[in-house]
């Protein structure tokens, strides 16, 4: 039943989300306006558009470089971040034991933790190894991170699982291998796929680990961070503005590779 | 059959599981072990470097108090950037609470199908560096920026100068920690049963009252954790001040990374993020030992 | 319509109850229709609930119920119709500003408050004074047999039966012209429900309120109600005392609801009513406006075995396929041709009979029901 406060919350909440998903959106927006425009300098209204400074972006052999760094980190961490944070939510979610609680609490600690402190402090500890930091410490350092953001994505998807479901085909006979291909992997799967897209963008998008981490070895973000304290070059917008576009289109077929999955399943 | 098959393998299964970890254990140890070398231990090594000589690298190898002495010595006005990061958090969480909460109520109870896909847009912003998007309010606010620029073009004097002053940091933080209180805080709401708010409207509460004795507490524990997330973020913020506060004022964050770099003292820098990691630290175990974290996630 | 003519509109009349029930109606519903879309959730119904009056409306799960009680208590409005809460017209009026209560399936306690506290929550709405508030908690724990000692008692830790005991209390503290129930006894073990029945008759009996109780289970409702309404798709089927729903159920969807029957569909002949396989039934009590089909009925409690020697109206030679224990009596199941039949009997009274026996059961014309359709 809606009474007319009902329906003026309603418009307010509204109104109000909307609001903040423009200012959200409005400064990436700014960026994509100043990566187009011709010329040197940003000035608003833009005068003249052309796609000169995202061409040069393009050419640069030091971006792509750049973005071969980015690709190869974010697809590492992805990989291994999946493989150990799905051992991770089954501890989390499915199994009882004794450790669990504490368990539960250490793992959100790196999400809870001011990143740029949690990067030089990893490099603190690279250097009393003596490691040199290079794009393969940036790696460790995003799995800190990003390990337990994953584990918890995976989790509750682990919530919703039913355990006598492995019981049942333990009882059926099958093997902990066969069990966890044909029953548990399949029914986490959702949850899996999240947490792989997660760690992808997050890695791919994050700067203050690997500002720290990645020594001699830059990634997107880190550069484009030392070109802003350095001075206005079009190519900081522009090189942002696609990095922006390529984890909205990764998102975006993610969602609907997800999508598509689970339609096909329910139809079959 | 099962049963039979059950009896006869028992002795023996029964032993090998005492003999061995629990499974729980067994799947946690690889993040167990990722955390203790990735996490633990760097945080030791802070710890000793925070007792070594000043502006040297004897780690392991000298202990002195003198870099916390430095830090607590009233001359030095490293405090005042304490002092700072601590009220901007503070604020930051007070501010994102007002904000993300009617955002959080709507995505949970008003936005039916539409849900799914605001929370989408609210979650992509994560993925794009801070960087990226707090330049972006670089090229809004700057002069013959958008803002200055299209006011300008409508014939009024040009922008205000925000740009660079500590309301700006301010502004930057409530920015780009928004998701990190606007998704517990959603998850909270949605352990509320939609049954115990008709039930209360049925009683005849009104819709302040049944917000404040039923729909606040039960949505408690997930504003906590958007709370305690933001606050802690907020502590360790550097970015906002860098790129759209111009260093107006100095965060602590940035007070030890210059320690770390351009003054090559680590073991003071190592002292003031021991502080900072303290402070966190004791705030977050606090709040997460009050926490049930199989209700909020499980939805149980 | 306005209002007055809305009240001035005949619902069902309702054949007299029992005795203690005043005659006024508190609630009245007219033409209650709800639709969501395209389908008609509930479909036009009429009822009047007396002062004082427990009444139980059953049906299957989709029969209405669920949104017909959501109407009732303010959480929906209908799309049609008209319902009355002594003679004002509340279709709009939202659930905090009606004097009714609902008590949830889930029973909705607040799992954060005390059990004092919960039960306190309306006169907290109200604005009494804590000590006060207290002192009628107290009160109504004693109504709802809570010991005192639970006043200050985590509402969690309270078991089944006891968190029943304390929705009833909250929803008492309210003190609701009526009161509405969403089969809240359902989540129960069998022998707490039963228990928990009593007392709910009991506690209508003490309060004098007027209870409407949903539920699906008929067995619940008949314990409990002076009158029982059977729903079935959105419309009620039939309403009256649970006697006359048993005995006189006005259609195949009431005869059936009460469990397992034994049923014929006969068509009126020459010789009378005849059966597909063209026997004639002994058939009585045919209600007027049943002409040419109709269908007879016999609870598998009155089809009884006719030994040798004896006899009854209509007769039908079988075999005993399988028997059940019911506990004091047994039933069985007899398969005469291509037909199966259940009968229920006593244990001294079908002693020595099993699996594989040929047996000869029937009954009386006065004990089987027909109904139209």
């Amino acid at each position: 039943m809606e009474t007319r406060s009902q329906i003026r919350a309603r418009f307010f909440v509204r109104i109000w989300t909307a609001f903040v998903l423009v200012a959200i959106y409005l400064p990436i927006l700014c960026g994509a306006l100043a990566g187009l425009t011709k010329g040197r300098y940003f000035a608003f209204p833009v005068k003249m558009f052309s796609g000169e400074w995202w061409g040069k972006t393009l050419e640069s052999f030091e971006i792509q470089t750049l973005v071969q760094n980015s690709l190869l980190i974010a697809f590492i961490v992805t990989l291994v971040s999946v493989f150990l944070a799905f051992f991770g939510a089954l501890a989390f979610a499915r199994y009882d034991w004794k450790g669990r609680r504490l368990y539960q609490k250490a793992i959100l600690l790196p999400v809870f933790f001011p990143q740029p402190v949690l990067g030089l402090a990893l490099l603190l500890w690279f250097n009393a190894l003596g490691i040199n930091p290079s794009w393969q410490t940036a790696v460790v350092a995003h799995l800190v991170w990003i390990v337990p953001v994953v584990t918890l994505v995976i989790a509750i998807q682990v919530y919703s699982f039913d355990p006598t479901l492995e019981e049942a085909a333990r009882d059926l006979g099958a093997s902990r291998w066969f069990i966890l291909r044909e029953v548990t992997l399949p029914i986490l799967w959702p949850g899996i796929w999240s947490g792989a897209l997660f760690a992808f963008l997050l890695s791919w998008g994050n700067f203050p680990l690997s500002l720290y981490t990645a020594g001699v070895d830059s990634t997107i973000p880190k550069w484009l961070y030392s070109k802003m304290v350095a001075g206005y070059t079009p190519m900081v917008p522009a090189l942002g503005t696609m990095s922006t576009l390529s984890a909205a289109a990764l998102l975006l077929t993610g969602g609907l590779i997800g999508i598509l999955v689970r339609r096909r399943r329910e139809q079959a | 059959m099962a049963v039979a098959l059950d009896t006869s393998a028992a002795p023996p299964a029964k032993t090998a599981e005492t003999m061995s970890i629990s499974p729980g254990l067994r799947s946690a140890s690889p993040v167990l072990i990722l955390l203790g070398l990735g996490f633990l231990a760097p945080l030791i090594t802070v710890a000793a470097y925070a007792f070594a000589a000043p502006k040297s690298f004897d780690v392991f190898r000298s202990f002195t108090l003198e870099n916390f002495a430095a830090i607590f010595d009233p001359q030095n006005t490293v405090w005042t950037s304490f002092v700072w990061s601590l009220i901007f958090a503070f604020l930051t969480v007070v501010l994102l609470a007002v904000i993300a909460y009617p955002i959080a109520y709507g995505m949970n109870r008003m936005f039916g199908k539409w849900a799914g896909f605001v929370s989408v847009l609210f979650v992509f912003p994560l993925f794009v560096s801070e960087n990226v998007r707090l330049y972006g309010w670089v090229l809004f606010f700057i002069k013959n920026g958008v803002l200055d620029g299209a006011l300008k073009w409508l014939g009024f004097a040009g922008g205000p100068e925000v740009l660079y002053t500590p309301g700006a940091i301010l502004f930057g933080m409530l920015y780009v920690y928004l998701p990190f209180m606007l998704f517990p805080m959603s998850l909270g709401i949605a352990m509320i049963p939609r049954d115990l708010v008709d039930a209360a409207r049925d009683l005849g509460a009104s819709r302040l009252m049944i917000w404040r004795e039923v729909e606040l507490p039960l949505a408690m524990p997930g504003i906590l954790i958007g709370m305690l997330l933001t606050f802690v973020l907020g502590a360790g913020a550097v970015a906002e001040s860098k790129i759209l506060g111009g260093q107006s004022i100095i965060t602590i964050a940035q007070d030890i990374e210059v320690a770390f770099t351009y003054a090559q003292n680590w073991p003071l820098g190592s002292a003031l993020a021991l502080i900072l990691v303290a402070i966190v630290s004791g705030l977050a175990l606090y709040v997460l030992s009050k926490l049930d974290l199989d209700r909020i996630l499980g939805r149980r | 319509m306005t209002l007055a003519t809305a009240a001035a509109i005949e619902a069902t009349p309702v054949p007299e109850g029992a005795g203690h029930v005043a005659t006024k109606p508190v609630l009245q519903l007219v033409g209650v229709k709800k639709v969501f879309g395209e389908f008609a959730a509930v479909d036009g119904i009429n009822v009047d609930f007396k002062e004082g009056e427990f009444v139980s409306i059953v049906g299957p799960s989709g029969s209405g119920k669920t949104t017909l009680l959501r109407m009732l208590a303010g959480m929906e409005s209908p799309s049609e119709g008209y319902i009355t809460l002594r003679g004002n017209l509340i279709n709009d009026v939202p659930a905090d500003q009606r004097p009714t209560c609902l008590v949830f399936q889930s029973l909705a306690l607040f799992p954060h408050k005390t059990v004092g506290e919960n039960i306190e929550f309306p006169l907290k709405v109200r604005k009494m004074p804590p000590a006060e508030r207290k002192e009628r908690a107290l009160e109504l724990m004693r109504m709802v047999r809570l010991p005192e000692s639970y006043y200050g008692k985590n509402v969690m830790r309270c078991s089944g039966g006891e968190k029943q005991r304390v929705a009833l209390a909250r929803a008492f503290a309210y003190d609701p012209d009526v009161l509405f129930f969403d089969e809240p006894l359902s989540a129960l073990d069998y022998k707490l429900k039963k228990a928990l029945e009593k007392e709910l008759k009991d506690l209508h009996r003490e309060s004098g309120k007027t209870f409407v109780y949903i539920t699906h289970s008929l067995e619940e409702a008949m314990v409990m109600s002076d009158r029982v309404g059977v729903m079935s798709r959105g419309r009620i089927a039939q309403i009256g005392t649970p006697e006359e729903i048993y005995t006189k159920p006005v259609n195949r969807f009431v005869a059936e609801f009460f469990g397992e029957v034994n049923s014929f569909e006969v068509t009126e002949r020459v010789g009378g009513w005849t059966t597909a396989d063209g026997t004639v039934l002994t058939v009585s009590g045919v209600p007027d406006g049943v002409s040419g089909k109709a269908t007879v009925i016999v609870r598998p409690e009155t089809m009884r075995f006719v030994p040798a020697g004896s006899s009854a109206d209509n007769t039908i030679s079988g075999v005993i396929y399988n028997e059940y224990s019911l506990g004091s009596r047994m039933q069985y199941q007899v398969h005469a041709g291509e037909r199966i039949f259940l009968v229920e009997a006593s244990r001294t009274a079908s002693g020595g009979l099993s699996a594989g026996d040929a047996v000869t059961i029937g009954w009386d014309a006065a004990d089987a029901i027909v109904v139209g359709d």
